[in-house]
């Protein structure tokens, strides 16, 4: 593997300039940032929260880094350098955990050195060393891995969080409806079978609407938050059971989480289209808005020329948590000020 | 007539192939008699009337392919005929039918999605190659819904994996200002209202420059925008006699649809050129309104880069030799100017340029929506106790049931009176 032969090499020159007295393996893992990037999906979030929150005072272990074993690919793309760079940390951060690492936990302060060390350096020597440039395409799986927490330190971080609008749900009730009882009995339903095959059930706290359908299984919409949308569904299972169904609730499931923000600028789509071509869908004859499928986290986006951008189709709380932290929303949008 | 068989009897060459019961027969169509029987040939003078066979029918190539992917075969082609495309289109278009026909949901497909599926195919070809063809003529020609349409472009998109280039603005509008009828003079377009093509074309293609740079384009159909500066451009190369044309009858004139949102368009892109008017010296003093600033709209193109730039508030302010330089300039122009070059030199002293107004798109200059405050999402944890009577209150009671069953029955037995029994 590539990543090894780097290793290798890096360890190869620390070797002389390593005075302290530390277990090698997490010191160059967290160093070496800049190898082929492997995709990784899951990382323990309090270690690095931890991490990258201290910061320590600055040892100067970086003032030789040789960057010329940085790959082809890296050093060949553009993309906003500090960006790149602040990512690249959060990169490094997150490999550490795919090393073994026997004292991981001892070495955890020592990481974090090292990380802010990096940082703060790397930051100024954005100049003279390698000009990253990073395309679209590279750039978003570095920012899948940014860390859960918030990056304070990160300086493009833009301060506009996505607000969850709606959260569409799931459940199993095990047990065959009787859709007219239903809609006779129950107060809050609505049902025309010769339109739509289900009720349309709503309650009012939290205000949702269900689609209940005769085999048992019920879509919740309309909540702001999964744990509304569990209650929610949990209600409207409630009152199934009153109205004398065996119902049970089973196989609870968040389906799509939809969110929005608002940039604040103007957005070029027709230059977004061209950078991006690969992820962007833009037909101003049908559709106002350009839709980006973002492949790491997955999401779509439907950005508008207003700035308003909609985040929808992310199903997990990882990629919801991405969200909040901006990593994956600002990227593209990060780019746009720069057409 | 193929073949070149001539009746025996009455020496005609009107030949028509009709067929009795199941023999296929050459029959004469001025005296009716039968120059051949059944394909296979007889005598030698049967041999001269025999027909050619298209290379369709004699090899296999059809054998394999289903009625209705022929069919739909067939439309491509005549559609690509019908939109005079280049042949190079039509191969590139079939091939993406063949390709979409492989995928199992849209051989299961309806007629109706099979049908707009032949205007995808010729979208998507057109595209790739520049050639601006817009959703709305397609659908015209299929007599297709545009909902219908989108759905089924958008999925073919995504299912044969394509990269689809935009719509190519500078060749739409080289193609839709043609289809102008304003070139020549006819019963319905007075002398007056004739134009040169090259002339308004150039002109129509800066104006949409402006439109696109000033946001205007953006989000929007493009079409609209391309008709309100097309009427602009027209106005605006004799204003004297065309002021008094308003848009509805400019389209009318020139025979084209006049789409919905244009005179919006053209609203907006005349309070653009207002704004542009300002920051001209010599307009200022005029105090300019929407009609007016047509008759300037010759010098204002001329100048649209550096307008923009200080009428707008991205820009930086430009300073006073660049004014002097642009009113220098100007005076060579022709059209309704009034200035003079002497006292132009004070008014930038004298009269500051209106503040530079920010340059984005329309949606964002209008006022935001007073959206109402959402209730503060209450911090819930999704397990908590769901209380009895929270659900009754969702229940209907046995006497409301009885009621409400009541009612339904009469309100069915109140429908079906006015049917005949």
């Amino acid at each position: 593997m590539e990543e090894e032969t780097y290793l290798e090499l890096y360890l190869d020159q620390r070797a002389a300039q390593d005075d302290l007295i530390r277990p090698r393996s997490p010191l160059p893992s967290s160093i070496v940032p800049f190898d082929v990037f492997m995709p990784n999906s899951s990382t323990p979030e309090t270690a690095f929260s931890s991490l990258l929150e201290e910061v320590e005072e600055a040892s100067g272990d970086f003032s030789s880094v040789d960057l010329s074993f940085l790959s082809d690919e890296l050093t060949q793309e553009n993309k906003d350098p500090a960006v790149a760079r602040s990512k690249r940390e959060i990169e490094e951060s997150c490999k550490t955990p795919r090393q073994p690492l026997p004292s991981e936990q001892d070495a955890g302060p020592d990481l974090n050195s090292r990380l802010s060390n990096s940082h703060s350096h790397l930051h100024p020597g954005d100049a003279d060393s390698v000009q990253p440039s990073l395309e679209k395409s590279t750039f978003l799986p570095l920012a899948s891995i940014t860390p859960m927490t918030p990056m304070t330190s990160v300086s493009e971080c833009s301060g506009t969080v996505p607000q969850l609008q709606n959260v569409v749900s799931t459940a199993n009730l095990a047990c065959k409806l009787d859709l007219k009882k239903i809609a006779l009995q129950a107060r809050n339903a609505e049902y025309n079978p010769k339109r739509f095959a289900a009720v349309i059930m709503r309650i009012r706290e939290p205000r949702t609407t269900a689609l209940i359908f005769s085999s048992g299984k019920i879509v919740c919409t309309g909540a702001r938050s999964e744990e509304q949308s569990r209650l929610a569904a949990r209600k409207f299972a409630r009152v199934i059971q009153k109205l004398g169904f065996p119902a049970r609730f089973l196989d609870f499931k968040i389906q799509n989480l939809v969110g929005s923000c608002d940039v604040r600028f103007p957005i070029r789509l027709e230059g977004l289209v061209l950078t991006h071509q690969q992820f962007c869908s833009y037909e101003p004859e049908l559709f106002p808005g350009l839709i980006y499928r973002m492949v790491n986290p997955r999401v779509v986006l439907l950005i508008f020329v207003s700035g308003k951008v909609v985040l929808t189709d992310n199903k997990t709380e990882l990629d919801r948590k991405l969200q909040n932290s901006n990593g994956g929303t600002d990227g593209p949008i990060k780019l746009l000020t720069e057409d | 007539m193929p073949g070149g068989g001539r009746c025996p009897d009455c020496g005609s060459t009107e030949l028509v192939e009709d067929s009795h019961y199941a023999q296929s027969q050459l029959v004469c169509s001025d005296c009716g008699c039968v120059v051949t029987e059944g394909v296979l040939t007889t005598t030698y003078s049967d041999e001269g009337n025999l027909r050619e066979v298209t290379y369709s029918r004699s090899t296999g190539e059809n054998e394999q392919v289903s009625r209705s992917q022929q069919r739909g075969l067939r439309r491509v082609r005549d559609l690509c005929r019908v939109l005079k495309l280049p042949p190079t289109f039509e191969d590139t278009a079939v091939a993406y039918y063949q390709q979409a026909y492989r995928h199992s949901g849209i051989r299961a497909a309806r007629l109706q999605k099979k049908e707009v599926l032949v205007g995808c195919c010729v979208l998507i070809t057109c595209r790739q190659h520049n050639w601006p063809v817009t959703m709305g003529t397609l659908c015209t020609l299929l007599y297709a819904d545009l909902d219908a349409f989108s759905g089924t472009y958008m999925q073919i998109v995504k299912l044969l994996g394509l990269d689809v280039p935009s719509l190519c603005l500078a060749d739409l509008v080289k193609t839709y200002c043609s289809s102008f009828k304003l070139f020549q003079p006819s019963p319905s377009v007075p002398a007056k209202y004739v134009e040169d093509k090259e002339k308004m074309l150039s002109r129509t293609q800066q104006l949409v420059e402006l439109a696109d740079e000033t946001w205007l384009v953006t989000g929007r159909h493009p079409l609209p925008v391309i008709t309100a500066a097309t009427f602009l451009a027209w106005q605006s190369l004799r204003p004297s006699d065309r002021l008094t044309c308003s848009l509805a009858r400019f389209c009318k004139l020139a025979n084209v649809d006049l789409p919905y949102p244009a005179s919006s368009r053209l609203q907006e892109l005349l309070a653009v050129l207002l704004r542009m008017a300002e920051q001209l010296a010599w307009l200022q003093v005029l105090k300019l309104n929407k009609r007016s600033v047509v008759k300037h709209i010759g010098d204002l193109l001329q100048h649209r880069r550096t307008l923009v730039r200080k009428a707008f508030r991205d820009g930086t302010a430009e300073t006073e030799p660049q004014e002097k330089e642009l009113q220098e300039q100007g005076q060579g122009q022709g059209q309704g100017k009034e200035e003079v070059g002497g006292s132009s030199l004070d008014l930038p002293e004298g009269k500051r340029p209106a503040s530079p107004a920010l340059l984005l798109p329309p949606c964002m200059l209008k006022p935001p929506k007073r959206t109402c405050p959402m209730p503060p999402v209450p911090m819930v944890t999704g397990d908590e106790n769901i209380s009895d009577s929270e659900i009754e209150q969702y229940l209907r009671t046995p006497q409301e049931v009885r009621d409400f069953q009541k009612a339904q029955a009469a309100s069915r037995a109140a429908m079906s009176i006015p049917h005949p029994p």
